[in-house]
């Protein structure tokens, strides 16, 4: 990631060999501190939530209710945890999540990047107006096809399952949109070539052009991943069943159950965000560069 | 970003696979007649898009033309929908409680604006050369992204309780008393617009990183020689040379806020005093639509919704050309 | 980055994608398989009380047992949800076969044409109405017609905490108690110095002012639902009653930190001394040690006269279900001798089968707490308030009468507002 833009500058070859990327000179070391300080403060800021959360979770709820707060528990009460179990069906809402998430991004990564590939590289009659279609759809807030959305599933008597979960997500404008932007990166030169080769524009797309896109497959997926996992406002309205929730779901609806028994809940929260925040942890760097590469310009 | 730029220069791709067999062998030899390439080319066009389109076309756009419609009648208890033309509309724009939530919406949205400066400052620290543990800052820095939305209310929840919670305790080390933030109509918006700031920076963070990455290193060399220091650097070189990822980043986040549903919905809910100064347009959306059941009304607002993110939109592409450069 | 992979692996990779996706819609089309196979009918019940789900499905099981061509399958749905989902199922006919239904929207779905008229089943039916409470077989019948057979009912009584009332040195409150005697007992009991409160004075309708009002000799609505008694002296005192408490006599906690904290909460962690609460909430406390221990009931004090308000769940059956036949054996089950024992056993509820009220008198429970205390209240409770659109007008008055707990407005704003909302609501009404 880190010589791109200075391959188009005339200078390439030297800073490219130099090693240096866009980076400022580095300063004294006093400013080091200070820089140190700064970024030290805010990642404070990013992860006492989290310790809180764990420190609650184990805590009575007479303690979590203490004024001054007490930081850590006398005993961790692991109780808090099974009375999650015994409110929701935990281990199933895990599962749905997963499937949604899983069909949710195969969908997308699949779908999108052909469809990108279309618009990107291949003419066909109408398909400036059906891109701003697409681009349409964009613009629009999701919450205009709930009503609409959660009569079709009606309809199809897909109420209460997990393919009417993952069915709307599966096909994504935004997801076509990043794609086709990673599309029409590469140099047209690809296309000739293998056009000139005789192969045709399913071929191109499959060998030649998925291939070269998989940072933008990556991303898409990635950011696919994330926001599936964490949908809330579809699973709430579409599935009414616990046993057919996803997690984000399951644990708005502990709240209703256990008001403001904040150990309880902080175990469910534990419980729920876990998964995604390992997997994270695991994998960061890849996601992380998913992530930014799909903050294109233009 | 240009990723793939050094992906095709510097690595030759895999040749294609073999020629297909049969008739195009022949026309490969020369330039293809751009009458036939372009019949192929429209069927591979079609059939590629043809999932997406068909899942669009049935799951968001007929859906959007439906809920326009509906937008025009009034919804009996259990179904039924009676025309009622213009009534719900009418019945919008004149609703105090919609105005409120508009209001909120926008406080809200630009609260989580905030997010976008403080981003780009610590883009900025974290691209200095040679600093140490970036990937442990960045790792902790995006945490909140990939957590779940309703964990991250609950757990703010619980650190804003007005007698036991973290942020009355960390005030009052400085002498502030704190109150119920999330329970008082006059807090309550600016308490989940903290949160959201909290939750999104992150992301925000790794997009202007990026965008740093590919200034060109000479720039700051020749500030350098010139005698710039780094904060001159800043906003001399860096800022400028950012704008197109600052624009994405901040179009995203505008069209997102202005969404918002899932924080107000966790973290204050129906029953708060606080609620009528703290729903979103979303909010009051879910809750006459799907709660009340009064979908025609709920279609009408949503609308209006639209068109305020629409006019939005069309304001920042308009206006980017005053700011944005591109490179 | 790495290199391109090969053909094969390309192919290998996104044939794994393909194979995923819809690997992934099949198990969901699988996993949502439908109900009963091989001739087994199965009908689905909804509910909304965790703590009563385990005597449903015993119920369910006993209900089995006796007819093993029937599967009962219970649906928990959070209260939060619950209308929400009940609604737009309904609406789409895919509304559980049977479900809770309780008195303040028993008129909506009656009048929509939601619930099934059961008056044609009862009449070939062992069940009469006789068998409930006068006042919930009523609640139940729509012009004429029964559409629900009653299930339990409920009151609202006094709770408050033994030890903190030994603590200070306060006599446990008695059936004679009068308003007053409250307030004294509160302000003995607040503490600003350990953080401990009297009562606490909650907002929502049922355990305030739809108890107070009545006692002050107001009603919340006319009887013949056509008017609001929210803008009636008695009932700006029923309210006032309660928001002295918070704004005035300072001896509950303010609505935000309820908002906060609930109150039931609060008392579980011995936070307030007194709460109005009902009588499904014995369960509810005797399952926290620290309640267990030290709460108990008392009937509530006397303001100006006895009253109170008693609300009743009821079992329905869905307009659109596909099993009528069974689903009308399974509520005759429900609403008949062996049912109403098994919810008395368990204590979480008091059965409107009128014969086993005794029964949860003795339950477990009536071991820990003095459960009388609710009987009594039954004796002078008011229906709950309701209409037709109970809907429209109960979620908006709640809202304005919180203005008045939070001082925004005084009690005789609130009421009046409250009474202006309700009436534009009423008169909209058929």
């Amino acid at each position: 990631m880190a010589d791109t833009a200075s391959l188009r500058s005339p200078r390439a070859g030297r800073a490219a060999r130099s090693g240096r990327t866009g980076r400022p000179a580095q300063t004294s070391r006093s400013g080091s501190v200070v820089v140190h300080t700064i970024l030290i403060v805010g990642a404070v800021v990013m992860v006492v939530p989290f310790f809180w959360e764990l420190m609650t979770s184990l805590k009575t709820f007479a303690e979590s209710t203490a004024v001054p707060p007490k930081v850590f528990p006398a005993q961790a009460q692991w109780v808090n945890f099974s009375s999650v179990f015994a409110a929701l069906p935990f281990g199933t809402q895990f599962v749905n999540t997963v499937i949604m998430t899983v069909a949710r991004t195969a969908g997308q990564v699949l779908f999108c990047s052909a469809a990108g590939f279309a618009f990107a590289r291949l003419r066909f009659p109408g398909r400036e107006v059906i891109f701003v279609l697409f681009l349409s759809v964009l613009m629009i807030p999701s919450q205009l096809f709930l009503l609409s959305q959660y009569e079709i599933m009606q309809g199809l008597g897909l109420l209460n399952t997990i393919t009417a979960l993952a069915l709307p997500g599966v096909f994504s404008a935004f997801g076509t949109f990043l794609m086709r932007q990673f599309f029409l990166q590469l140099p047209a030169e690809l296309d000739e070539a293998a056009r000139l080769d005789g192969a045709n524009p399913f071929q191109i797309y499959w060998r030649v052009m998925l291939p070269l896109a998989r940072n933008g497959m990556l991303a898409l997926g990635i950011l696919t991943a994330i926001w599936s996992w964490n949908d809330l406002l579809w699973p709430l309205v579409v599935n009414n069943d616990p046993e057919k929730m996803p997690l984000s779901a399951g644990l708005a609806t502990l709240q209703g159950q256990f008001l403001t028994n904040y150990p309880v809940l902080m175990a469910g929260s534990i419980l729920a965000s876990v998964p995604m925040i390992a997997l994270f942890v695991i994998f960061q760097r890849n996601m992380v560069e998913g992530i930014a590469s799909s903050g294109i310009k233009g | 970003m240009t990723e793939q730029t050094i992906a095709t220069t510097e690595r030759r791709p895999a040749r294609p696979s073999p020629r297909p067999s049969g008739s195009t062998a022949g026309r490969a030899r020369t330039r293809p007649k751009t009458g036939n390439l372009r019949k192929g080319e429209a069927f591979w066009g079609y059939l590629l898009i043809a999932p997406t389109a068909i899942g669009l076309l049935t799951l968001s756009i007929w859906p959007a033309i439906q809920t326009f419609s509906f937008s025009f009648t009034t919804w009996g208890s259990f179904g039924g929908h009676t025309f009622t033309g213009l009534d719900n509309y009418v019945a919008v724009l004149q609703d105090p409680e919609f105005g409120q939530a508009l209001i909120n919406t926008f406080l809200f949205t630009g609260m989580t604006l905030i997010s976008v400066p403080l981003a780009i400052g610590l883009a900025a620290l974290l691209n200095r050369r040679g600093l140490r543990g970036v990937g442990v800052y960045r790792t902790l820095y995006f945490l909140p992204v990939v957590t779940l939305p309703a964990a991250i209310a609950l757990v703010w929840k619980l650190l804003y309780n007005g007698d036991f919670g973290l942020v009355n305790w960390f005030l009052g080390i400085f002498g502030v008393h704190g109150v119920s933030w999330l329970a008082n109509g006059s807090t309550a918006i600016y308490a989940i617009g903290i949160v959201s700031i909290w939750s999104s920076i992150g992301y925000n963070m790794v997009l202007f990183l990026a965008g740093m990455q590919a200034i060109p290193a000479e720039y700051y060399e020749a500030a350098s020689i010139d005698g710039a220091g780094p904060l001159r650097q800043f906003f001399r070189i860096t800022v400028p040379l950012i704008t197109p990822t600052t624009f994405f980043v901040a179009v995203i986040t505008v069209i997102n806020s202005l969404q918002a549903f899932d924080l107000v919905y966790l973290m204050v809910g129906p029953t708060s005093p606080a609620i009528q100064n703290a729903e979103t347009v979303v909010y009051l959306f879910y809750q006459k639509g799907i709660i009340q059941g009064q979908g025609g009304y709920a279609a009408a607002i949503v609308f209006v919704l639209l068109l305020i993110i629409l006019v939005l939109t069309l304001f920042q592409f308009r206006f980017q050309k005053r700011w944005v450069h591109y490179g | 980055m790495k290199i391109a992979p090969s053909p094969r692996r390309r192919r290998v990779l996104f044939s794994g994608l393909a194979a995923a996706a819809s690997v992934a819609l099949l198990l969901t089309g699988c996993s949502s398989g439908g109900s009963g196979s091989g001739g087994k009918v199965t009908i689905t019940y909804g509910i909304w009380d965790n703590t009563q789900e385990p005597v449903m499905k015993q119920i369910a099981a006993e209900f089995e047992k006796a007819n093993p061509d029937i599967t009962v399958k219970v649906q928990l749905t959070p209260w939060d949800s619950y209308w929400t989902k009940l609604k737009t199922a309904a609406t789409g006919g895919s509304a559980p076969d049977t479900f809770w239904m309780n008195d303040a929207n028993f008129a909506q779905y009656a009048s929509g044409g939601a619930i099934k008229d059961l008056q044609p089943m009862l009449a070939k039916s062992s069940v009469s109405m006789s068998d409930y409470v006068p006042a919930q077989a009523k609640a139940y019948t729509y012009k004429g017609d029964v559409y629900g057979i009653p299930k339990d009912v409920d009151s609202i009584a006094l709770w408050y905490n033994k030890k903190l009332f030994q603590e200070a040195g306060v006599q446990p409150p008695t059936a004679s108690w009068t308003g007053d005697d409250l307030l004294a007992a509160a302000q003995k009991l607040t503490d600003p110095a350990t953080g401990v409160f009297g009562i606490v004075a909650q907002s929502t309708d049922q355990q305030s002012y739809y108890t107070t009002i009545p006692q002050m000799g107001g009603q919340v609505i006319s009887a013949d639902k056509k008017k609001s008694g929210y803008d009636t002296p008695e009932a700006i005192k029923a309210i006032t009653f309660w928001t002295d408490m918070i704004n005035k006599y300072h001896v509950s906690p303010t609505l935000q930190a309820q908002t906060d904290t609930a109150a039931d909460n609060m008392f579980e962690a011995g936070k307030v001394a007194m709460i109005y609460e009902g009588s499904w909430a014995a369960a509810e406390f005797a399952a926290v040690p620290y309640t267990k221990q030290n709460a108990d009931v008392a009937p509530l004090p006397t303001l100006v006269k006895p009253g109170g308000v008693s609300n009743g769940l009821g079992n329905v059956m869905s307009a659109r279900t596909p099993h009528p036949d069974q689903a009308w054996k399974w509520l005759e089950f429900l609403g008949g001798e062996k049912a109403a024992a098994l919810q008395a056993q368990s204590g979480i509820v008091i059965p409107a089968y009128q014969s086993a009220q005794d029964a949860w008198l003795k339950s477990p429970l009536s071991k820990t707490y003095n459960l009388q205390a609710f009987i009594d209240d039954l004796k002078v409770a008011t229906a709950y308030p309701s209409s037709e659109a109970t809907a429209v007008w109960q979620d908006a008055v709640q809202t304005e009468m919180n203005k008045a707990w939070t001082g925004d407005e005084t009690p005789a704003e609130a009421a009046h507002n409250s009474a202006t909302i309700m009436n534009k609501a009423l008169a909209a009404e058929k």
